[in-house]
């Protein structure tokens, strides 16, 4: 192999696209089929379009009619295959795509599903969805509109250049001029239009969304305060801004658009050039010269989509470059243990009890933790142990969430360790430390199925009795009553059907499911009035005290705080920098000794009041 | 659905003139495409025949590379202004819709109706493009160069002119006749298909919280089986979708077939010359083109109908007649919310339910704290809207009366004269582009350093600007640094504080329901005691005791199921108990 060969292959293996692609796990049978289904639907009209050509100009010399019968039949023949092929083609390369896309979204769950666990609890909802529907779409969607036209548009375009030169050379050889102007310089100069407004573009479509947003978000303040008509302005500028970054690629996009329709009349006009001369000299017949002419005609019909495939190319790199980095970051480190077939989780029951005795027990000490460079918290050292519950207290996004992912060894430390049972939670496989933390996340998934079965995430074999008396726990009794089917009852995509409180707490009576005997619950009340937060909140505490689990809880309602052993109050200094533990100890002592915590309870108590 | 709404020519400027050249450009097409063919068959039928004149052959080859010239230039201006008007046509639309939307008001937007307008202003528009880019040229070429291609061959040759006649209506006969035999099956077919797809995203969204369970494995064969089963469903949907398309694809290929086929065999018998043949052949095709690329292209053209018609949805709904009477000068007189109703939604419930209230009118020209309490729902921050003038009352009006008298109902009033004597700070205050300095002072007029210094200490601010990396000139906002609500909160209590009190005797303060902390609560609670002092009417949304204590008159605000007869009275009569005055 060359070395130039040996670039290309590297640079290949490194271009997100082609490895998207290679995950698609794509049939290169299929696809051949695809590309030989298209052909014969495009090559059947070149082919209308010689044999026509063929047909008129002997049937002009007048032979007798029975000479002409093949020509005909084959001129009815083309016009009908060309749709049927078609009509083939587009299952076959839809199906090729379906298929890779179906595989593509397979592999991405099983490389999520084994990946680094921080990567992937850290997945945005919204971001999770793009990267797993419209991107995998994108990449899927080459296949279509981009490799298999192009496969389509070389074999046709090289027979016909072939069958002129058969003929004559010279014309072949404008033909394949021509085709090239048209089939790869005009697609060529459309995706760079198509970059250009995006590049140029990308800047005022921001400004354009943020401008729309402010103005419809805040349409009441904006009018009070008389700010709207210079925000109106500011989107009037950044729609202009958009339109003439629309106006650089437009430029492109016209020479493109030009130099295809140019190359069409100009193979015709070649053909004609070399052919009249050809004619004379006696090198031509005229039947040959008709189909030379005439056939081009036909021929850059296969150029008309690849302006379009350039594009689709485009795109779906850079989609296949958001799913790459997706893949990249939840890849497991090299050192991970290899993790076994671990009998299914839910068959070893933890919970109820059975805890004691070979207690877990997770410890932080001079933990820092954060998702950039610099820390959100740091100082940090707690110990949970079954029976015992700890409770993280401080203003919205000061970084509690962050705290707990990184206890249930989801989130790198920064600095100092998170070690369950004296083992540095890095080196515990991930099934096993499943087994024994669990991080409920504010924003838990609820899967559009039952209610039973959305509990039975927690654990496979929640019978419908535990079901009722988790739900109960959480005072969602009533609401399971109120429902068509009970238990039975269908939720819905992302459970839009359930309220914000209802959802919140259907999460936490799902944790409290879980075999894990350590629970890492984050903002368990968010949502609800005061009294049924801290009721909630209290309840959750007794469940695991009484069952013997550890509970970590991470809240900004002090009152609900009254039944766990110690409090960390978390506050940000007031020269900013990372939070730290300001304040700890049991409620009691919190409230008797720190006087700024009294002052928010109080509030927070009389605030009940009120609302 | 028309598929050229003559609402989008009357609403957007720049596809008027954009219609017009395409237009234009589609005649110039026309007359392109038939030159074409006639000069190719004027070279090429006496070169066939050996009849050729060199002499001859080299103005008309001339002839055929101007045409060719001239066909590139115009596919150029084609491409060149039609992605210009998209971007210009858009722009347009996107102005009006957003700007209609602010004037139907927060009400109109918190239906429901604000996000889908923000997703088809900031994205659904852009389906106009591919619409007026793509398919509107191919349906003007339609209705240019076919008829003009065949009126050309029905002088060349009437008998290929009557075929192709006899086919062109049978291309929309047969794919209505194809969508009417498969629209049940696929629309059965394409909802399983959702169905199937939806549940495998399901799977994929929810697979940080299996994994927080340790219970990723299991699923992993179930998405597989779904994109398997969601494949076939595909497949099964696709088969009869593009039945349309290969009847398309058949009968104009075919058609072409007949037509040639014909001319060769009349050649043979000499009813038909040589040129006119190779011109009717060259033709033919060009009289099917513009329909097939209309047939290609009818995605997307119900796409952007589809995102037009919304446009249009929203620009139909009425905008309340705004009231022309300048507002009356504020300080000193009274404002009366008479028995005010809002209908929550599109619930049964009216909240506030018969809220009536008197504001102002204090003793000695002090100031005056108004809160506004009651449980979550009962409609505080809507009556404070109404208050504002940005919501209209279902029932009841709000009459503001002059020292001197005279009583105006606001709903008669210019709103831009009202406003400008209120200084509103909303739950979640908004910062304009800008520096920190410019946020405080937006709309504020002239301030001394002093007054500004005071303000910010008063509020907090002074903590948040020295801990910002250049102080009062940090830009914030759109590309700033972000500010939390609660800086934010400081810089519209800041704001509000500067005014002119005379002239902006009425603040209206929707007390954020976030966490607060010990000096934020402080700051809002000084810069609500500012205002009384500076003589001012303060309306106070309250969540929180501390602000209940501070108010001179606290005012239940409460909801109310609607009675069918109209405002339910009773809960009316328990809201008016209820407004105890404490000072």
């Amino acid at each position: 192999m060359s070395a130039s060969a040996g670039r290309l292959r590297d640079r290949l293996a490194a271009d997100p696209l082609w490895r998207a692609v290679r995950l698609l796990d794509v049939r290169w049978g299929r696809t051949v089929k695809a590309v030989v289904l298209g052909s014969l639907a495009l090559g059947s009209s070149v082919a209308l379009a010689a044999v026509a050509a063929w047909l008129i100009a002997r049937a002009s010399q007048m032979p007798p009619v029975l000479t002409l019968g093949v020509a005909v039949v084959s001129v009815r023949a083309f016009g009908i295959s060309r749709g049927i092929f078609r009509y083939l083609e587009r299952l076959a390369s839809h199906d090729v795509a379906l298929r890779g896309m179906a595989v593509l979204r397979a592999n991405l769950y099983a490389a999520l599903a084994a990946g680094r666990p921080g990567t992937v609890v850290a997945l945005r909802r919204g971001d999770l969805l793009a990267r797993v529907g419209a991107d995998v779409d994108a990449v899927g969607d080459v296949v279509v509109r981009a490799l298999i036209p192009a496969g389509v548009a070389v074999v046709v375009g090289t027979g016909s250049v072939v069958l002129l030169t058969a003929f004559l050379p010279a014309a072949g050889l404008a033909l394949a001029a021509c085709l090239v102007v048209a089939a790869v310089v005009g697609p060529w100069l459309s995706a760079r239009a198509a970059r250009t407004i995006e590049v140029r573009g990308a800047a005022a479509r921001a400004d354009m969304t943020s401008a729309c947003l402010d103005l419809l978000e805040n349409a009441g303040p904006l009018a009070v305060s008389g700010r709207l008509e210079t925000r109106t302005a500011a989107l009037r500028a950044a729609d202009r801004e958009f339109a003439a970054a629309n106006d650089d690629g437009a430029r492109t996009a016209g020479l493109s658009a030009g130099l295809v329709a140019g190359a069409t009349g100009t193979a015709v006009l070649a053909a004609l050039l070399l052919g009249l001369p050809a004619i004379t000299a006696g090198t031509l017949t005229a039947t040959e010269l008709s189909v030379v002419v005439l056939t081009p005609l036909a021929v850059f019909e296969v150029a008309t989509v690849l302006p379009a495939a350039a594009v689709q190319l485009r795109r779906s790199r850079i989609a296949a470059q958001r799913i790459m980095a997706m893949l990249d970051g939840a890849e497991p480190a090299a050192d991970d243990a290899p993790v076994a077939d671990s009998a299914p989780v839910g068959s070893t029951v933890h919970g109820g009890g059975t805890a004691e005795g070979t207690a877990p027990v997770a410890r932080l000490d001079g933990v820092a933790c954060g998702w950039g460079r610099d820390p959100a918290v740091t100082g940090i050292d707690l110990v949970l142990r079954p029976g015992r519950a700890v409770g993280v207290v401080g203003p919205s996004g000061i970084g509690k969430s962050t705290l707990l992912m990184t206890a249930a060894g989801l989130v790198p430390t920064q600095a100092g360790t998170v070690t369950l049972d004296g083992v540095a939670v890095d080196d515990v496989p991930g099934d096993e430390l499943a087994r024994q933390v669990v991080f409920v996340a504010e924003d838990g998934h609820v899967f559009d199925t039952t209610v039973l079965e959305n509990l039975r995430v927690a654990r496979g074999d929640v019978t419908p009795e535990e079901a009722r008396e988790a739900l109960a726990d959480v005072g969602l009794v009533g609401w399971l009553d109120a429902l068509p089917d009970g238990l039975g009852t269908t939720l819905g995509p992302d459970a839009t059907t359930v309220s914000g409180g209802e959802r919140r707490r259907l999460l936490v009576a799902r944790a409290l499911l879980a075999p894990a005997p350590l629970l890492l619950v984050d903002e368990p009340a968010e949502h609800l009035d005061a009294a049924t937060a801290d009721a909630l909140v209290a309840r959750l505490v007794e469940v695991c005290r009484s069952r013997g689990r550890g509970l970590l809880l991470a809240t900004h309602r002090l009152s609900a705080l009254v039944g766990v052993d110690e409090v960390l109050v978390l506050a940000q200094p007031a020269d900013g920098g990372p939070a730290a533990v300001v304040a700890r100890g049991p409620h009691t002592d919190l409230v008797r000794d720190v006087e700024a915590y009294r002052w928010a309870l109080d509030r927070e108590q009389s605030g009940v009041q009120v609302t | 659905m028309k598929p050229l709404d003559p609402r989008l020519l009357r609403q957007a400027r720049a596809a008027r003139g954009y219609v017009v050249l395409t237009a234009a450009l589609g005649f110039v097409t026309a007359a392109l495409v038939v030159a074409q063919a006639l000069t190719i068959a004027a070279v090429l039928a006496p070169a066939i025949q050996g009849t050729l004149d060199t002499s001859r052959a080299a103005p008309l080859l001339a002839v055929l590379a101007a045409l060719v010239a001239a066909r590139a230039v115009t596919a150029w201006a084609q491409e060149r202004f039609a992605l210009r008007a998209s971007a210009r046509t858009v722009a347009e639309l996107r102005e009006q819709v957003v700007t209609h939307a602010v004037a139907l008001g927060p009400r109109w937007l918190a239906t429901g109706r604000g996000p889908a307008v923000a997703t088809l202003a900031t994205r659904g528009l852009d389906a106009l493009e591919p619409y007026l880019v793509r398919y509107l040229p191919q349906l003007l070429l339609a209705a240019t160069v076919t008829p003009a291609a065949l009126a050309v061959v029905l002088g060349l040759d009437w008998i290929s002119a009557v075929v192709i006649a006899v086919t062109i209506p049978l291309v929309p006969i047969f794919m209505i006749l194809v969508g009417q035999l498969t629209a049940g099956t696929s629309e059965r077919r394409l909802v399983v298909m959702q169905r199937l797809g939806a549940q495998v995203l399901d799977l994929l969204a929810g697979l940080p919280t299996l994994r927080a369970f340790g219970r990723e494995r299991g699923p992993e064969k179930r998405v597989r089986e779904l994109g398997e089963a969601n494949r076939k469903a595909t497949m099964g949907t696709l088969r009869v979708a593009f039945l349309s398309g290969m009847v398309l694809e058949l009968l104009t290929t075919l058609s072409v077939a007949v037509v040639a086929v014909g001319v060769g065999l009349r050649l043979v018998y000499g009813d038909v010359g040589l040129e006119p043949a190779i011109a009717v052949l060259v033709l033919a095709p060009e009289v099917y083109l513009p329909l097939r690329q209309v047939g290609q292209h009818f995605h997307a053209s119900t796409d952007g109908i589809a995102a037009a018609q919304q446009a249009f949805d929203v620009l139909d709904e009425p905008v309340r007649p705004r009231g022309t009477v300048p507002a009356p000068a504020l300080a000193g007189a009274t404002i009366t919310l008479d028995d005010v109703s809002v209908r929550a939604g599109d619930r049964d419930v009216l909240a506030p339910a018969g809220l009536t209230a008197t504001l102002g009118r204090a003793a000695g020209g002090r100031g005056s704290v108004v809160a506004l309490t009651g449980p979550s729902g009962a409609g505080k921050t809507t009556a404070a809207l109404v208050l504002l003038g940005l919501v209209a009352p279902d029932a009841g009006r709000v009459v503001i009366t002059t020292p001197a008298g005279e009583r105006h109902d606001l709903a008669d009033l210019d709103p831009a004269t009202w406003w400008s004597q209120i200084a509103w700070v909303p739950q979640r205050p908004t910062l304009s582009p800008g520096t920190v300095r410019d946020a405080v002072l937006d709309g504020v007029g002239q301030v001394t350093g002093e007054a500004l210094a005071r303000a910010a200490r008063i509020t907090g601010l002074d903590h948040v600007v020295a801990g910002l990396p250049q102080g009062w000139d940090t830009p914030v906002g759109l590309g700033g640094v972000g500010l939390s609500v609660g800086q934010r909160q400081r810089v519209a209590l800041a704001s509000a504080l500067l005014g002119d009190p005379a002239a902006v005797p009425l603040v209206v303060l929707d007390e954020p329901t976030a966490h607060l902390d010990a000096h934020d609560e402080e700051a809002v609670l000084d810069a609500v005691r500012t205002w009384r002092d500076q003589g001012r009417t303060v309306v106070v949304v309250a969540h929180r005791a501390s602000l209940v204590a501070l108010a001179d008159t606290v005012v239940t605000v409460t909801s109310a199921v609607e009675a069918t007869s109209g405002v339910d009275t009773g809960s009316a009569a328990d809201a008016r108990d209820r407004v105890e005055v404490r000072s």
